[in-house]
């Protein structure tokens, strides 16, 4: 297998854009990601690409790599879209390393996007409850907050975990996003406010849940071998996994774990030839506060039902042992659905190579970052790990 | 807006959503509900229609916020507020996502004893879609 780098890395701003178009979002994250590629790269020069979205309620469905590609200047190239609901981009990138890896191409890109806040919420309703086993568990009423709530509550019951420790990942996640330019969400949140935020889904409330986020990334790699006539810093993805697991939580032997994170995780590790205790910061799939604990547990961060004490201990703060979502996560960074697994990337390429665009959340002596973007409520997981060249 | 699973795709698993037919593996003996096309413990595909009983347990349940549930609900979300929702795990063993009904959601907890009644799901194109909730066993 060829070694895969990362070459240059471009995000947009997460946010509400009303007056910009999905080729203008799309171009503005290629356009970074090419001014990233320190010594240029001709865009003409990308082979392949791939190119995440759930669709943005259905505007362009059809052909919607290319028309991308058009918008990024990269006419020519073989692009396909790549659909797995909220793991879109991180399937995007698990596969253009693999067209690296396996020969097939000498440069190629991943990249994500999805405009949500011009959908109404009628719409939202409709489009945001169709990546689950929609016979079963949207005709039954639940939306992903009921899923991710049920899990919460069953967490609850099992581990004795405390809500409070659930909300104190979105309380760590919004206060993280103060310092990230590109977030969506930057304003400092208290534990005891967001404890009295109104029910979502209950367990589950307001504060514990991402919002609607439009908003587009792209990474661009190329063969490792040929990385030093891009950049002086390139980064190197060590190690890609991915799974899938029963689509219902119903069917799933145990609600309080993701499979899907453990068997994604287990390849990715296995791949770089590393374990969980390496990894020195992470972004995780925060769709929703509970999400984010599970994750940990299922990551190996801590042990299984310890997540609740994990949190507490701050081992996860920007400041702690092995920070998590320092981006401010999908919860306050933003989820622009089909972006975010690219966007994960983005933010630890930055990090990795000491980039990072404010000195304050710049994380110091970083070797190994961990990427975990999850499809629906475990449906589909990647998990990317990335690794500075010293 | 509504997703669409048409008539015909929700008839034609009528029998698992009004009946609680559960599909037995010829080769192992479990239970499939709601039923798939492959057995998870041995991989077979022969299963016999096997009626459960309609009685389970509270699994997990959460109360979704109005207007927060699929928009298939939005007339019912509209009059009545938020959704109850949850996992029953049947006494037969396997589980499912399921409307609760009949209940104040302050008195539910995980185990509670629940059993099935056939109730009005949502309407779409103007016909009645029916199916399976759970209710509070009386005691
Ligand atoms: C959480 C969610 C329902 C909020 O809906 P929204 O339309 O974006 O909400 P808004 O920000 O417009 O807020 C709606 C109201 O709730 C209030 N609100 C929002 N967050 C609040 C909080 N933490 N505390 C108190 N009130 C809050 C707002 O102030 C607003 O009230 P107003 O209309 O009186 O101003 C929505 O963002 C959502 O569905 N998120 C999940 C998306 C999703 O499922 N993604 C896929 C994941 S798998
Ligand atoms: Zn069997």
């Amino acid at each position: 297998m060829v070694d895969v780098a990362v070459i240059g890395v471009g995000q947009t701003r997460y946010g509400m854009f009303p007056e910009r178009t999905l080729k203008d979002l799309f171009h503005e994250a290629a356009v970074n990601a090419l001014n990233d590629v320190d010594k240029g790269l001709d865009p003409q020069d990308v082979e392949e690409a791939f190119v995440g979205t759930l669709s943005t309620g259905g505007a362009q469905l059809g052909n919607f790599a290319p028309l991308m590609m058009e918008a990024a200047g990269m006419i020519g190239a073989s692009a396909r879209h790549i659909e797995n609901a909220c793991a879109s981009s991180g399937y995007a990138m698990r596969d253009a390393v693999a067209t690296i890896a396996s020969g097939q191409a000498n440069i190629a890109v991943a990249g994500g996007i999805e405009k949500m806040s011009d959908l109404p919420r009628e719409k939202n309703r409709l489009w945001l409850g169709i990546s689950g086993d929609v016979e079963w568990e949207r005709l039954a009423g639940t939306n992903f907050a009921g899923i991710y709530a049920m899990m919460a509550r069953r967490h609850m019951h099992e581990y004795g975990t405390k809500k409070k420790h659930i909300t104190m990942a979105a309380v760590k996640n919004r206060n993280n996003a103060l310092a990230n330019p590109k977030a969506q969400f930057r304003a400092p949140l208290e534990l005891d406010r967001a404890m009295k935020a109104p029910n979502l889904a209950s367990p589950l409330t307001f504060s514990d849940a991402c919002g609607i986020t439009d908003g587009a990334s792209m990474v661009i790699m190329c063969r490792a071998d040929m990385a030093k006539s891009f950049t002086d810093q390139p980064v190197l993805v060590v190690g890609s996994g991915g799974a899938s697991d029963y689509v219902a939580i119903h069917d799933r032997p145990s609600m309080t774990a993701l499979e899907g994170t453990k068997r994604a995780a287990k390849r990715a590790y296995d791949m770089a030839g590393i374990s969980a205790k390496d990894v020195d910061f992470a972004e995780v799939h925060d769709c929703f506060a509970i999400a984010e604990l599970l994750a940990y547990e299922d990551l190996g961060f801590c042990k299984k039902g310890g997540a609740g004490k994990y949190i507490e201990s701050g081992a996860t703060a920007r400041d702690g042992k092995r920070p998590v979502n320092n981006s401010g996560g999908l919860i306050a960074k933003g989820h622009p659905i089909g972006s975010t697994g690219t966007g994960q990337v983005y933010e630890v390429v930055n990090q990795l190579r000491g980039r990072a665009d404010t000195a304050e959340r710049q994380l110091p002596n970083v070797r190994f970052g961990l990427t975990q973007n999850v499809g629906g409520s475990g449906a589909a997981v990647a998990v990317h790990i990335l690794k500075a060249v010293e | 807006m509504t997703s669409y699973v048409s008539l015909p795709m929700f008839g034609a698993n009528v029998d698992e959503r009004l009946r609680l037919i559960a599909g037995k593996c010829n080769g192992c003996g479990q239970l499939a509900y709601p039923q798939r096309p492959v057995c998870t413990k041995c991989g077979g595909d022969q299963f016999e229609d096997t009626p459960l009983s309609g009685e389970g347990s509270i699994y997990t349940y959460s109360m979704v916020a109005g207007n927060g549930a699929p928009s298939e609900f939005d007339d019912e979300q509209t009059m009545t507020g938020d959704v109850l929702c949850g996992v029953v795990e049947l006494k037969e063993g396997p589980r499912v996502m399921v409307r609760l009904a009949d209940t104040d959601p302050e008195q539910l907890e995980i185990g509670m004893k629940v059993s099935a009644v056939v109730r009005r799901l949502y309407d779409q194109e103007g016909i009645v879609r029916y199916g399976t909730k759970f209710v509070p066993q009386k005691s």
